[in-house]
């Protein structure tokens, strides 16, 4: 998480996208050890062309999702939470991609640009 | 949680199994206790000589009453030692004596030293005892068996003693980074730096709710300015505090929320209901003290 904070400040976005981007990577780093146990997070660096963003990758050897379509609706929670951790990362993101096979893992992969 | 402990204590059996002492160990040991009688006097002055040797001598043993009070000790210990009989009591005071160790803080180091010491002393004693030489590496082993199960027995509680300790240490610390405030009658305040996971929230939870019906207060302003993020699993705890003081009858305020945090908790789709929130901790302040009735102003002289 403060490893994401340094490279989104690096990067140089605003305090408000710093934030989500902290906290992104805080819900899925969350889910994995509610859900996983074990996995990890890597964050890349993004140019393209004039645009410049974050590329956060979330991978676990986990249980996986059953139904990735109830996963990311909201309130939709196993582990009676709020059940906003996915869909809320998918509104603060702008891009969001999640696969996951049930049985062996799960990989959730987002991306913010400046 | 506190107080955890991994250690759990063996039986007698199952500590002699786990070291595979039979009787006939037992037996071979049980022997020596007549020849370590006549000698133990003697043993003990040499273990002594040998021990001011160490630095540790200076730190442990300079009161003359303490040293004699241990070399007392040992005597004793050692002739039930020789009894060889391992049993509930036997356990309990060598768990005692590794207490013990732990409290004077004495290094484990200094500790195996001191035992290997004694070992090589019984070994010259068996030497002296013209045994069959099947009959000395019987004895021989079943020494060093026997010796290895007590160092366990007390090496685990030394152990266990101070992991209690590290425990009662952090539930102090844990005491001291949720200091709830009553900074005006009926008025709590608890500013949170850092991480909020569960456990800390838990903490937060027990200690805003004794202070509650400790002090009778009706306004609890929490300050989160200092916590590193706020996601759904911090928002739901927070909800959960604000839940539980207001069925105390005490209001709560979340107070430094940041119009960047405001837009994530708005973006995460939180409902953040009927909890009261400021961006500063002045205005949350302000309005804990209009309920109560009075008014800050400044004093024009
Ligand atoms: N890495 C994962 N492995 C397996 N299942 C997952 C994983 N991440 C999410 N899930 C499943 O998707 C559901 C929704 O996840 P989401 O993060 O939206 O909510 P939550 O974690 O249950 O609650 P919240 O994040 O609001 O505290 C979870 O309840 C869980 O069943
Ligand atoms: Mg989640």
């Amino acid at each position: 998480m403060l490893e994401a904070e340094k490279m989104a400040r690096n990067i140089g976005f605003d305090p408000a996208n710093t934030i989500r981007i902290k906290t992104t990577v805080s819900e899925l780093g969350r889910n994995i050890l509610k859900y996983a146990e074990k996995g990890f997070v890597s964050l890349s660096h993004l140019v393209d062309g004039k645009k410049e963003g974050i590329g956060i990758e979330v991978i676990d050897k986990g249980p996986g999702i059953e139904n990735i379509e109830l996963a990311i609706s909201d309130s939709y929670s196993t582990g009676g939470t709020l059940g906003l951790g996915l869909p809320g990362v998918k509104r603060m993101m702008d891009k969001f991609e999640i696969e996951s096979i049930p049985g062996s893992g799960t990989r959730v992969y987002v991306v913010k640009w400046k | 949680m506190y107080g955890h402990s991994h250690y759990n204590q063996r039986s007698p059996e199952e500590l002699l199994k786990l070291f595979s002492l039979d009787e006939t160990d037992l037996e071979s040991i049980r022997k020596l206790q007549a020849p370590l009688e006549e000698r133990l006097d003697e043993l003990v002055d040499n273990w002594y000589q040998w021990l001011k040797n160490l630095p540790e001598h200076e730190e442990f043993f300079t009161d003359p009453k303490l040293l004699e009070h241990v070399q007392k000790m040992q005597i004793k210990f050692w002739k039930i030692f020789f009894k060889a009989e391992v049993n509930d009591d036997f356990i309990n005071m060598r768990k005692r004596m590794g207490e013990t160790h732990a409290r004077i803080g004495l290094p484990m180091d200094s500790f195996f030293a001191g035992v290997d010491h004694w070992l090589s002393l019984f070994i010259d004693m068996m030497g002296e005892l013209k045994l069959k030489p099947e009959e000395y590496s019987q004895t021989r082993r079943a020494i060093n068996k026997f010796l290895h199960m007590d160092m366990t027995i007390i090496v685990l509680s030394y152990e266990q003693l101070i992991n209690e300790t590290i425990a009662a240490q952090s539930k102090s610390l844990m005491e001291m980074s949720t200091p709830v405030t009553q900074i005006w009658n009926g008025i709590l305040l608890l500013p949170v730096v850092g991480i909020i996971d569960s456990k800390r929230a838990q903490d937060i939870m027990n200690a805003t709710l004794a202070k509650i019906s400790e002090t009778q207060a009706r306004s609890f302003i929490l300050d989160i300015s200092g916590v590193a993020v706020v996601d759904t699993a911090v928002a739901n705890h927070l909800i959960k505090i604000t839940k539980a003081t207001r069925l105390m009858g005490c209001e709560s305020t979340i107070s430094g929320v940041s119009p960047a945090i405001a837009q994530t908790i708005v973006e995460l789709g939180i409902d953040v209901g009927t909890i009261k929130t400021t961006s500063n901790m002045k205005d949350a302040l302000a309005s804990a003290f209009n309920k109560m009735g009075l008014e800050i102003n400044e004093i024009h002289e």
